[in-house]
């Protein structure tokens, strides 16, 4: 009976071949979807399980309220190590700070490096990574030692037993090599290894370190017994706060109050509230959503594409299913054959589907940034997955079909007269506008992100961030420092540098809040905000705009010590109505000299994306800073100048390569996670209208063969071919019509909701919800017309002859 | 097995179609016995109900009301399965239009009701092979329905509708589509399969034909208005 079975599916498919490609082209479209939003899904929920205890592992991460204006940290003070050691039920404690970018010498080669961790020796007893070489417990308990990752000593060494007992010099200590691990799943402690803190420790006293509670510079991880003790591990978290860190902060004349927050392991990597989270890139739980979301609507318009056509076929098998009840078969038989049929249309589709993701995994791994190869393939737990949705696909598709069609009596589909209408047409219609309307939705999520985008892009910031080359320096190095009024002055001499600038940031980086003093009403009031320090020519580098007062002068010498210059929302928020010659104190006030008086004030620009207001900004004349070098080029000849200016830097600094990016790119890279969601959704839609195009042009072929006698009756009536086109394209046209009037207000809600993140944004005009309508009826109708022509040009003799 | 056992037996047999507001009486009140071994003829002009009436016997419709005993068991309330069940024992159905799957060759629609009975293979094959040389299809096994002629579809159909041994074969103008030449040895066949002790009840519209049945039962508006015996047939048994 089985074989029976297949053998009438397997002719039914070569015998319907436009139907079959529908079908099987739209689920393996769905079904690759799937796989590769599986992929995604699992990779990302994965972080972390590699460690045995991740369940019990909390890190502490801090609240600071600060002036009534909230910050969180996921780094924390050096004196809550030995703190969170004295608590009750906490097996281990470990504390580590990153390294941040180190040269590394080995002989006479030298790489940069800026995945290190300074971490003591409890740091694998928490993390238990495996080790190749060496001994987890001891090393990290001496200075100077250093545990590599596998790829590293590889990669120093050529392999894990070499490393062993080799020195690698930076540029302040050498470390010798202790131990090799492997990191062989994704965690955010992305480090590729492993400095013994007590190398930096050993160097300051202990009682200064111990005092240190508003210095928020390490991470903070203890072990639990097990995940029941995180509520009393936070009880004793705030003890402390409320009986030593609040105090400590209040004798120290902070007006801040802090909270600790014990974080379980496993939830950081989705979790985005902490700042100074820099150890591996963020995950996103949207995206997660988002991606799965896609995936079950991208499944779901390809069953609804079987399901209708299915039914719309019903009139052709509806003998057969007759023929078969005369001949003994119950319904329960003919029901298990029309679902087996589908799942073995499935099959091939998932057939299909593998290679489908096998040709764009490299795509989707850009798109997702991840790195899946198909190795996969043949692993139980993803074969398993996919057996899951062929039978799961199979049967929901399969289902409607064959509980519609099991049902005809046979003693009415086998008067051979008579033929049963294809199923609910009402159904089908609806389906159709379900699919239509999720396309829609997807093409104006497009437009939407795609303007915002666009707008984000070439909004004026107030700046010019385009022609400025920024060069990276290497911190630590201070003869660099002092040479850096002769480099410009090097650089400026070629005639495509137009002006340089050296800075301790840039925008669209982190800005730390200074605490200051400033004049109000006669009064010094305390007050915190966003501060930069730069050199002379900061603003005129970034093309910044003054709106009243002066820039800093290299003529004038107080403006380095008490000239300070703020923004307008500065201006504004302190309500300064005439800001020039206002009195600032910054620093400890008994120094008397940190007086200032503001001398400019700059038009507001864009520091950091158009995601926030422009906050208020103080900007101090710091000529030393060392962070940056901005270099405005001129448009022409760039990678000539490019040369020219790493020539002239290796001269002054043959260690470290330069390393250089373009302002515009880097301010840019804030809008990843849109750019990223644009292409997703891009995407996306392209493949929903695709799959619901396909099921249309289906449908359109199925009506057209059904209504071939009418049309015929019609011609030699005397109807025109464009009268009959009129005449099948007008249902479907309807159909789209109404899933634009359900899209569109679903559209504008989801997409007002994801502008909400910008404090810059678009209109949600209407006529981007008449373009998207515009374009899915355009696309409708082109793929209905396609079968309505052929139809109307059928010769009606022929036709009438059927 | 006692001649005088009815296969068939109704009482008062009704059948009412009603559609959106038009009620059609297809069978009033109809009395019907038939015995095992009988070759029953139903005649009557278009639209009179004899295919209702021989759907309902072979149990693919139930009247509207009427009682109706199927070897003696009363089915009037029978479950959709439980009417399959029978179905698939003891019945084979010959249609006018053949209704034949056209997606299956000859063979594979001849085995079909073992498929359902689930027969062995050996013993699927086996009977198939003889169906077929009985009707003079063998030949043809592996060609599918369109690439047959009238009369050899309805060769085949009547291989499945004998394929399972059933007691009773009903058909439906089995001759209706083919021409004299083709009908007369469709008539052969089945009045073959009568002599060979399965009953049948047939309907249709050609004297010649009914010519082969003990029995011709006259239908009218749904109701029997006449039944004959078939003097030459009985003649012929007697002889
Ligand atoms: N499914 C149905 N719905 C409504 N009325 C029906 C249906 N099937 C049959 N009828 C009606 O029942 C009556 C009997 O129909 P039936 O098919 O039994 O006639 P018939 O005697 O077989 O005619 P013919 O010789 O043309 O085959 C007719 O009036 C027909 O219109
Ligand atoms: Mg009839």
């Amino acid at each position: 009976m089985l074989r029976n079975y297949f053998k009438i599916a397997f002719r039914n498919l070569l015998r319907n071949k436009v139907y079959s490609t529908i079908n099987i082209v739209g689920l393996a479209i769905g079904v690759a979807s799937c796989i590769l939003i599986f992929l995604y899904v699992k990779d990302e929920l994965s972080y972390e399980n590699h460690f045995s205890k991740a369940d019990r592992i909390v890190r502490v991460a801090g609240e600071v309220i600060f002036e009534g204006h909230q910050d969180a940290f996921s780094v924390t003070p050096p004196p809550l190590y030995d703190a969170v050691r004295e608590f009750s039920g906490v097996e281990s404690v470990t504390q580590f700070f990153q390294a941040g970018k180190q040269t590394v010498w080995y002989q006479d080669q030298s790489f940069t490096e800026d995945k290190l961790l300074f971490a003591d020796s409890a740091f694998f007893r928490v993390f238990d990574y495996a080790f190749v070489a060496g001994n987890p417990a001891t090393a990290l308990s001496t200075p100077n030692a250093i545990v590599l990752t596998e790829e590293l000593a590889q990669k120093y060494f050529g392999g894990a037993a070499q490393a062993m007992g080799q020195v690698l010099r930076f540029s302040k200590d050498s470390y010798t090599v202790t131990g090799v691990y492997r990191d062989q799943g994704h965690s955010h402690i992305a480090a590729s290894g492993l400095l013994s803190r007590l190398t930096v420790d050993s160097q300051t006293p202990e009682d200064v370190r111990n005092n240190q509670w508003f210095n928020l510079n390490r991470y903070t991880y203890a072990l639990l017994p097990d995940p029941q003790h995180i509520p009393d591990f936070q009880k004793q978290l705030d003890v402390l706060t409320e009986a030593h860190v609040n105090p400590w902060i209040k004798e120290n004349r902070l007006s801040a109050h802090v909270k600790y927050i014990a974080q379980p392991l496993k939830s950081i990597h989705f979790d985005t509230r902490y700042g100074g989270d820099g150890l591996s890139p963020k995950g996103n739980i949207s995206y997660v959503y988002i991606f799965g979301a896609v995936a079950v609507f991208l499944l779901l318009i390809a069953c609804i594409n079987y399901m209708n056509l299915a039914t719309a076929r019903s009139a052709k098998r509806a003998k057969e299913v007759g023929l078969r009840k005369v001949v003994g078969a119950d319904r329960s038989q003919i029901i298990w054959q029309f679902i087996g049929e589908s799942v073995l249309l499935t099959l091939i589709a998932v057939l299909l589907a593998l290679a489908l993701v096998q040709i764009f995994i490299p795509n989707f791994n850009t798109l997702t940034d991840k790195n899946f190869t198909s190795d996969f393939f043949m692993h139980w737990e993803f074969l398993s997955v996919v057996l899951a949705i062929v039978l799961f696909v199979g049967i929901v598709a399969g289902s409607y079909p064959a509980f519609f069609l099991s049902g005809f009596k046979p003693a009415d589909v086998l008067k051979s007269d008579k033929h049963p209408k294809g199923g609910s047409a009402t159904l089908r219609r609806a389906l159709v506008v379900l699919q239509f309307s999720i396309s829609l939705i997807m093409i104006i999520g497009t437009i939407v992100v795609f303007m915002q985008m666009h707008f984000l892009k070439n909004s004026d910031l107030g700046f010019k961030k385009e022609q400025v080359m920024v060069i990276d320096i290497p911190s630590g190095d201070s003869t660099l420092v002092q040479h850096l009024p002769l480099i410009k002055q090097k650089l400026e001499q070629h005639p495509k540098v137009l002006q340089t600038s050296n800075t301790l940031s840039i925008p669209a980086e982190g800005l730390s809040r200074t605490l200051m003093l400033m004049e109000q009403d006669g009064e010094m009031v305390e007050k915190t905000m966003d501060a930069i320090a730069v050199d002379h020519d900061f603003i005129p580098v970034l093309g910044i705009q003054m709106q009243a007062g002066r820039n800093f002068s290299p003529n004038i010498k107080t403006d380095e010590r008490s000239g300070i210059i703020i923004n307008e929302a500065a201006a504004k928020w302190l309500g300064w109505a005439d800001p020039l010659g206002k009195k600032v104190i910054t620093g400890n006030e008994e120094i008397a000299d940190n007086s200032a008086r503001v001398i400019g004030v700059v038009k507001d620009f864009h520091i950091t994306s158009l995601h926030s207001e422009v906050q208020p900004l103080a900007i101090f004349l710091v000529p030393q800073s060392a962070g940056y070098l901005l270099a405005r080029l001129a448009p022409e000849d760039q990678a000539a100048t490019i040369q020219f200016i790493q020539e002239q830097w290796r001269t002054f600094d043959p260690e470290h390569p330069m390393e250089y990016f373009f302002m515009d790119e880097f301010f840019d890279k804030q809008y990843r996670a849109e750019e990223k969601m644009l292409t997703v959704f891009g995407y996306f839609a392209g493949l929903t209208i695709l799959i619901a195009c396909l099921g249309l042009f289906g449908l359109a072929s199925f009506t057209a063969e059904q209504r071939t006698k009418e049309i015929g009756i019609r011609k030699v009536l005397g109807s025109s071919v464009s009268d009959i086109v009129l005449l099948l394209s007008k249902d479907f046209a309807l159909l789209v019509l109404l899933a634009i009037a359900l899209a569109s207000p679903i559209a504008w809600y989801g997409m007002r909701q994801w502008l909400q993140d910008f404090a810059y944004r678009v209109d949600l005009s209407w006529w981007i919800f008449a373009i998207a309508g515009f374009a899915a009826l355009a696309i409708a109708l082109l793929t209905v017309s396609l079968q309505a022509v052929k139809a109307a040009l059928l010769d009606p003799v022929k036709a009438l002859r059927t | 097995m006692n001649k005088e056992e009815l296969v068939i037996e109704t009482q008062n047999l009704q059948k009412k179609y009603i559609t959106d507001t038009v009620e059609t009486t297809a069978l009033a009140g109809v009395d019907l016995s038939i015995k095992r071994g009988e070759f029953v003829a139903i005649m009557g002009p278009s639209g009179c109900g004899k295919s209702t009436l021989l759907n309902i016997l072979g149990m693919l419709d139930s009247p509207s009301s009427g009682v109706f005993k199927f070897l003696g068991q009363d089915i009037s309330n029978a479950t959709e399965r439980q009417r399959a069940k029978l179905r698939k024992h003891n019945l084979g159905f010959v249609f006018q239009s053949f209704n034949l799957i056209d997606e299956l060759t000859v063979e594979e629609n001849i085995a079909l009701p073992l498929a359902y009975l689930g027969v062995s293979k050996a013993e699927t094959n086996k009977r198939v092979q003889e169906a077929m040389e009985r009707m003079g299809i063998a030949h043809r096994r592996n060609h599918f329905p369109q690439q047959l002629s009238g009369g050899q579809q309805q060769r085949v159909a009547i291989a499945r509708a004998t394929v399972s041994n059933p007691a009773l074969i009903l058909a439906d103008e089995p001759t209706g589509n083919l021409d004299s030449v083709h009908g007369r040895e469709v008539m052969a066949m089945l009045a073959e399969l009568n002599e060979s002790g399965t009953t049948v009840v047939m309907v249709t519209h050609s004297p010649s034909d009914a010519e082969y049945a003990h029995r011709i039962v006259n239908l009218f508006d749904g109701q029997i208005v006449t039944e004959n015996l078939n003097v030459k047939r009985h003649a012929a048994e007697l002889l």
